[in-house]
């Protein structure tokens, strides 16, 4: 068995990598310049949110720069507002079902295809991405027709499925990116000293491959609570999510509640990254 | 023994589960099985409101059926998906010119039947006139909203909106998406042309308002004019006199010209299996009472002339005869024909 030991006798690269080593003060400058750059990065990332925390805490009915205090009027209109709290606890229940099935079917489409020694896998592959591919509001308006077909209605199942569609690809990506470098021979091992195969995939192969379910699953969650294209067609009267209803709300009320909204809503995609991280180990995945 | 009872619980853990989750999913069906459901499209913001707290309701009660509203755009695609033998609302309320687009696809039926809704004989022409599919419920008067802490002055015509001292706080929409915009594009033919269909006077007019500010949405342009971003603008009545009371410096104008029409329109489809229940609807929205509610909540002016508003709301809405003939209602089966074409050109004057 080939050990960490074994690959000391290549290591004296070093002295090679020591003799190209850039001058001191460019190396001290590009360590500026980098830090330059990610600042600027996180800048363009955090903009958006810091714009929408300052509308949000400003206390007149309209966006206004320099704010003119802080309030917290938008908070409480919505958190006051029952239509609203419904849409924030429907778009959960969706994310979480959504989650759960993306998860599920994504991470056995995976296995199935990186074990399955399947004919076309690539192309099973390319179908599964397909919906990525897509413009998403596309994909809301065929299934919306699909179910006006079926006579069906506009059920809370059916909006749960439009959602599996456009998150399953980032299950199976992820979960794929994990099975490629996956050493069968734990699990041979396993079944060698008797485990079933049950048992095997709980406790072998799922650790193991959890670090890429895991990223699938809080993609899928992510992409299903921020969904609106898809939304927009399958939402039912009195079912509507927290994007459709703050679209809905804009058109006619464009004041801070958008605002204390999408505060809400980071804050919970938040929570429930630091949840998962408690409960099944974000730390594993942050390694991968 | 423990082995069985271990699969009998697992068994009727799974039997249960399932259960319950066919039971949650179908409950609302279940429950409302019994009541005839009357499917129908309806806005959000303060109108949502009224509709789900009083009006609905009180319908809903007196009909003994179940109000299903959908106010989650866009409604013209989804009926437009739906089966025409079993379509997706019964009755459409949107602004005239999705109702004409969609009763030139035969998704709504062109006139209501004024045997069914009495009410119809109460209201004013322009509610039923040949610029109108269905009937208009309400209207809003389209003119100009401006600033009156900036010193402007009085204005009177649209024409003032033209002026260079509003260069950089002139407001306006993006045309191929926005009702106000594209009545008003008409109106420029009108002000500079040989009328409304002259498209080429109204283009040239668009061309001399840059620099202007343009939005999306009506609400986002209550927002810029209240932040003071812009000075005039293209607004509906309502949506300045919604902020009556809150000491806001701005006020809305009614144009010397004439204020365009706004109308928000019913329309019932033809494939609809609750014909009675929509007109009865239609026939309710069109009550003085109702009418007087939503007037006073929303800012609209109702089309029942029996209608009599309180003194506040009276005097700002287009509640005579005399007011209501300044409205011009636009040919918006004429502009759906062009819509295309009309498109492009705007596009191209305001991206360059």
């Amino acid at each position: 068995m080939q050990t960490s030991a074994s690959h000391s006798p290549s290591l004296p690269a070093a002295p090679q990598a020591a003799s190209v080593r850039m001058p001191g003060p460019i190396r001290h400058y590009g360590r500026y310049l980098y830090l330059a750059i990610n600042i600027a990065i996180i800048i363009f990332l955090l903009a958006p949110i810091a714009i929408v925390v300052v509308f949000a805490l400003n206390p007149t009915p309209f966006i206004q720069f320099p704010p003119v205090g802080v309030s917290l009027r938008w908070f409480e209109k919505f958190f006051a507002s029952r239509d609203f709290m419904h849409a924030l606890g429907f778009s959960l229940e969706v994310a979480v079902l959504t989650t759960l099935s993306a998860t599920v079917l994504g991470a056995s489409a995976a296995l199935a295809l990186a074990r399955g020694n399947l004919p076309g896998t690539r192309l099973i592959v390319a179908t599964m991405l397909s919906p990525l591919m897509l413009p998403a509001i596309l994909t809301g308006l065929a299934l919306f027709q699909t179910y006006v077909l079926l006579d069906v209605g506009r059920p809370t199942w059916g909006l749960v499925a439009g959602h599996t569609l456009v998150t399953l690809p980032y299950v199976v990506r992820t979960t794929l990116a994990v099975l490629h470098n996956f050493d069968t021979r734990l699990e041979e091992a396993a079944q060698n000293l008797g485990a079933s195969p049950v048992r095997t995939f709980f406790e072998v192969t799922l650790p193991l491959i959890k670090p890429g379910v895991l990223a699938g699953a809080i993609f899928a969650f992510i992409v299903s609570f921020d969904q609106f294209p898809v939304s927009l067609f399958l939402v039912s009267p009195g079912n509507e999510t927290l994007p459709v209803t703050l679209f809905n709300y804009l058109k006619f009320d464009l004041d801070g509640t958008i605002g204390a909204a999408s505060v809400v809503s980071i804050v919970l995609a938040f929570v429930v990254v630091i949840g998962l991280d408690r409960t099944v180990g974000l730390r594993s995945y942050v390694k991968l | 023994m423990m082995k069985a009872l271990g699969s009998l619980s697992r068994r009727r853990f799974l039997t249960a589960s399932a259960s319950l989750g066919i039971g949650t999913i179908a409950a609302p069906y279940v429950a409302r099985a019994d009541d005839p459901t009357l499917r129908i499209t309806g806005w959000g913001g303060k109108w949502g409101e009224i509709m789900k707290a009083e009006i609905g309701p009180a319908f809903e009660s007196e009909f003994k059926c179940k109000l299903q509203t959908d106010s989650a755009f866009p409604y013209l695609p989804k009926l437009q998906a739906s089966s025409r033998s079993a379509p997706i609302y019964d009755v459409l309320h949107t602004n005239s010119n999705e109702q004409w687009a969609a009763a030139e696809m035969g998704l709504v039926e062109p006139k209501i039947d004024p045997k069914l809704v009495p009410n119809l004989a109460d209201v004013y022409p322009y509610a039923i006139s040949d610029k109108i599919v269905g009937v208009s419920i309400f209207t809003s008067a389209i003119g100009l909203g401006m600033r009156t802490d900036k010193g402007y002055g009085n204005v009177t015509s649209w024409k003032e909106l033209w002026d260079a001292k509003y260069n950089g706080v002139r407001g306006g929409y993006v045309i191929p998406v926005n009702s106000l915009g594209q009545a008003f594009l008409m109106m420029c033919g009108t002000l500079f042309g040989k009328g409304q269909t002259d498209l080429d006077a109204a283009y040239t007019a668009l061309e001399k308002l840059k620099p202007i500010k343009i939005v999306d949405f009506t609400g986002a342009m209550e927002k810029m004019l209240l932040s003071g971003e812009v000075g005039l603008c293209v607004i509906h009545d309502s949506g300045i006199y919604r902020y009556d009371g809150q000491n806001q410096p701005t006020d809305f104008v009614s144009p010397s010209e004439g204020v365009l029409s706004l109308e928000q329109v019913l329309t019932i489809t033809p494939g609809s299996k609750m014909k009675e229940l929509a007109n009865a609807y239609v026939n309710y929205m069109l009550r003085p009472e109702v009418q007087k509610r939503l007037a006073e909540t929303v800012w609209y002016s109702p089309a029942n002339k029996k209608v009599k508003l309180d003194a506040k709301y009276d005097a700002k809405l287009l509640t005579t005869p005399e007011k209501v003939s300044k409205l011009i209602q636009v040919d918006w089966k004429w502009y759906n024909e062009r819509k295309d074409e009309i498109d492009q050109r705007v596009n191209r004057i305001f991206r360059a």
